[in-house]
């Protein structure tokens, strides 16, 4: 599977179904990719997988994207390693004593060949359960959604007034499970400027009868008095237990906290990465702005980031499908993960 | 016939149980303390897992929360109840890995490693029938009795790490961990206690006599006097009703205002709770947090003409955040606010958090 390939697959899923996040059609894709490589070896395969997650994040620069070929690198690793291809047992000391012993090149070549053989099948035999872990993997994650929102509605009080941030799938899948209790609540969103990506979450809240208001970004500290509690969603939530999410979510925190409003974030379990950024500055360049914008663009300080860092002690909770969280018990679910 | 007599003994005391807890639960007044019921909780569970027909794990879980759901819907505010019934429904689940011999122990919380290497959706279903189980789990329970006692003794045995002589130090109302604490510490140091009486039941009244008793030099003050005394206090001790779970707390009323006038001076926040008042609940649910008593304590019904005119109430607990508490002290030792996440997974199963 080529690059061309690989993108037009992504792009695919993308369009196929635009409720996805963006981080399990990248798995999907790769996981497509593990399906038709050819590789021999399992090194080979990593070699060929980080490539293809370049790939990738060449064409969504997005936090998600690359937090999801992590992911499914660390779960390649996990996943041969209790598969130890090493072929069959005793043949490599023999190999090692028939080249001392036996000068007859035939002999030798009968030998690497049964060899090889034997790695190739354990080989395949390890790629296909990692097929059908992987498919196991993604069945489980397109049902994070649904845990997260079981978790969170009940947060949500009845008459209450929620702030929250541009467009999140996450978040909006939330407040259809609060609808759909039959709770009584209003909605502020941002209209989250440069893409005016709050107005198509009040569409969809609107198409839900939820009362919503759009308000402009620099209203945060305005309207927060009127609020009772903020929900954001995150593109990618870092091992300190902050998130990066789209740029004007870390002013919404400390203005919340300044309020005293509880801040709660909701994200699913594959959106965590191996990132510490201690502020601002530390989060990579490549996750700041659009691919496009990073290929073409010379001079990156004339660029406005996309997102931004919000440190975990603005924070009250997290809802994953792995439960609800506080802010320091997200890197210990990294490290049982990575470690 | 010995069968249907130990079933109706055993329902008999169920019931004898639930009209008691539900009795006794008024206010902070002349009730069973968080112990008792704990203790009482689970010999109840004792008896349940002997007595009652079961035949695998799955069953004696299914009854388990069956009866548990019962006994916190008749004192809801009540949480050691709930904790209880978790916590030897957790007992169940290990004793029944370790009889399969699965090393499942370990892995049973949802983790992102989990989610990655399982190979497959296949639930426990907890069918299969060891003979020795019941004996097990007994055997466990009777340890989780062991642990039940030794509670408080285990908190004030560390009460001379945290007080030095000469401190000033504020508690609120009556907590009887606090007081084994303060006078386990009272044998070696000699230091002051400055009581804020919490009203309306004012039982900083009865802490303050037993405490001097002890030979300790006590004061009460009204709650409105906390903020004004709190910047000659070195330290403030105060115990709980529950641990929320994230590391806030459900207290006597009062407790708030003294959190915040200890945060605004600096002063240490400890508070002494034993591992059975920790709760997976969050402070969320509105009707099930509070619980109010008869106003009759904040008004009596004597003064007839202002009773048509105003509301009164009678909130029994307040919500104190995981900010303004510094440290807390529980039967295994000493743990941050942000730690009690960690607790939590060790001694609850994330399926049990709702029964």
């Amino acid at each position: 599977m080529n690059e061309e390939e690989l993108v037009e697959y992504f792009r695919a899923q993308m369009r196929k179904d635009p409720d996805m996040a963006s981080a399990v059609a990248a798995i999907r894709t790769l996981l497509e990719f593990l399906k038709r490589d050819k590789g021999e070896t399992i090194l080979g395969l990593r070699e060929s997988l980080t490539g293809a997650t370049d790939c990738l994040t060449g064409v969504d620069s997005s936090v998600a994207v690359s937090s999801g070929g992590e992911l499914f690198l660390r779960f390649i690793s996990l996943t041969s390693l209790e598969h130890q291809v090493s072929g069959l047992p005793g043949t490599r000391p023999f190999l090692l004593h028939s080249w001392t012993r036996s000068s007859s090149r035939e002999i030798l070549g009968v030998k690497l060949v049964t060899f090889v053989n034997s790695v190739r099948q354990d080989l395949s035999r390890c790629k296909k359960v990692m097929e059908e872990r992987g498919e196991l993997f993604l069945e489980k994650i397109s049902m994070s959604r649904a845990k997260v929102a079981k978790l969170c509605h009940t947060f949500i009080k009845d008459g209450a007034k929620i702030l929250t941030h541009s467009y999140s799938r996450v978040v909006l899948r939330v407040l259809e499970k609060a609808a759909a209790e039959k709770k009584r609540f209003s909605v502020y969103v941002t209209e989250s400027q440069p893409d005016s990506a709050g107005r198509q979450m009040a569409d969809a809240l609107r198409k839900l009868n939820v009362p919503v208001t759009v308000v402009l970004d620099a209203a945060v500290g305005y309207v927060l008095e009127k609020v009772d509690l903020v929900i954001v969603g995150a593109e990618g939530v870092v091992e300190s237990g902050g998130i990066i999410n789209k740029i004007g979510t870390y002013q919404m925190a400390v203005c919340s906290k300044a309020h005293n409003k509880p801040f709660y974030v909701v994200a699913e379990s594959f959106k965590f990465v191996r990132l510490y950024p201690l502020n601002q500055q530390d989060v990579p360049d490549k996750f700041k702005y659009k691919a496009d914008t990073l290929k073409t663009v010379k001079n990156l300080s004339e660029e406005h980031p996309m997102i931004d860092y919000t440190p975990p002690s603005l924070i009250t909770l997290l809802f994953t499908d792995l439960g609800v969280l506080t802010p320091s018990a997200v890197s210990d679910e990294l490290i049982k993960l990575y470690l | 016939m010995p069968g249907p007599d130990k079933e109706t003994d055993l329902t008999e005391r169920i019931e004898a149980f639930l009209s008691d807890l539900k009795r006794g639960g008024s206010g902070t007044g002349p009730l069973r303390g968080s112990a008792e019921t704990a203790r009482e909780t689970t010999a109840l569970l004792r008896r349940i897992t002997a007595q009652a027909r079961w035949s695998s794990a799955g069953d004696l879980m299914e009854i388990i929360r069956k009866e548990g759901r019962r006994i916190t819907a008749a004192q809801p505010s009540e949480t050691t109840v709930g904790n209880m019934i978790r916590r030897v429904l957790k007992i169940v689940r290990e004793e029944y890995a370790r009889s399969r011999g699965s090393s499942e122990e370990t892995d049973q919380q949802e983790s992102l490693h989990k989610l990655l290497t399982s190979g497959g959706l296949s639930e426990e279903n907890f069918r299969q029938h060891f003979a020795t189980l019941k004996a097990n789990v007994i055997e466990a329970i009777n340890e989780l009795l062991t642990e039940l006692e030794g509670t408080t003794d285990n908190i004030a045995m560390q009460a001379l790490e945290h007080i030095h002589s000469n401190e000033v130090i504020m508690t609120i109302g009556r907590s009887r961990t606090v007081e084994a604490f303060l006078k386990d510490a009272a044998r070696k140091r000699k230091f002051h206690v400055i009581v804020a009486e919490c009203a309306p039941f004012c039982q900083g009244h009865e802490m303050a006599t037993s405490l001097s008793k002890a030979g300790i030099e006590t004061t009460v003050i009204a709650d409105a006097a906390i903020f004004a005394v709190m910047s000659r206090v070195n330290k403030v001790i105060i115990g709980t009703q529950t641990v929320l779970a994230n590391g806030g707390l459900r207290a006597v009323n009062g407790t708030h205002t003294l959190a915040l006038a200890a945060k605004h001076h600096s002063t240490p926040l400890i508070v002494c709770a034993p591992m059975f008042k920790l709760s997976p609940q969050f402070p969320n649910e509105e009707d099930t947090f509070h619980k109010f008593v008869s106003p009759h304590e904040v008004l009596p019904f004597t003064e007839g003409e202002i009773l048509s005119k105003v509301n009164v109430h009678c909130p029994v607990f307040d919500y104190v955040p995981p900010e303004l508490i510094t440290l807390f002290i529980s039967n295994i030792g000493g743990h941050a606010p942000s730690y009690i996440y960690r607790l939590m997974s060790e001694l609850y199963h994330p399926e049990d958090h709702e029964l």
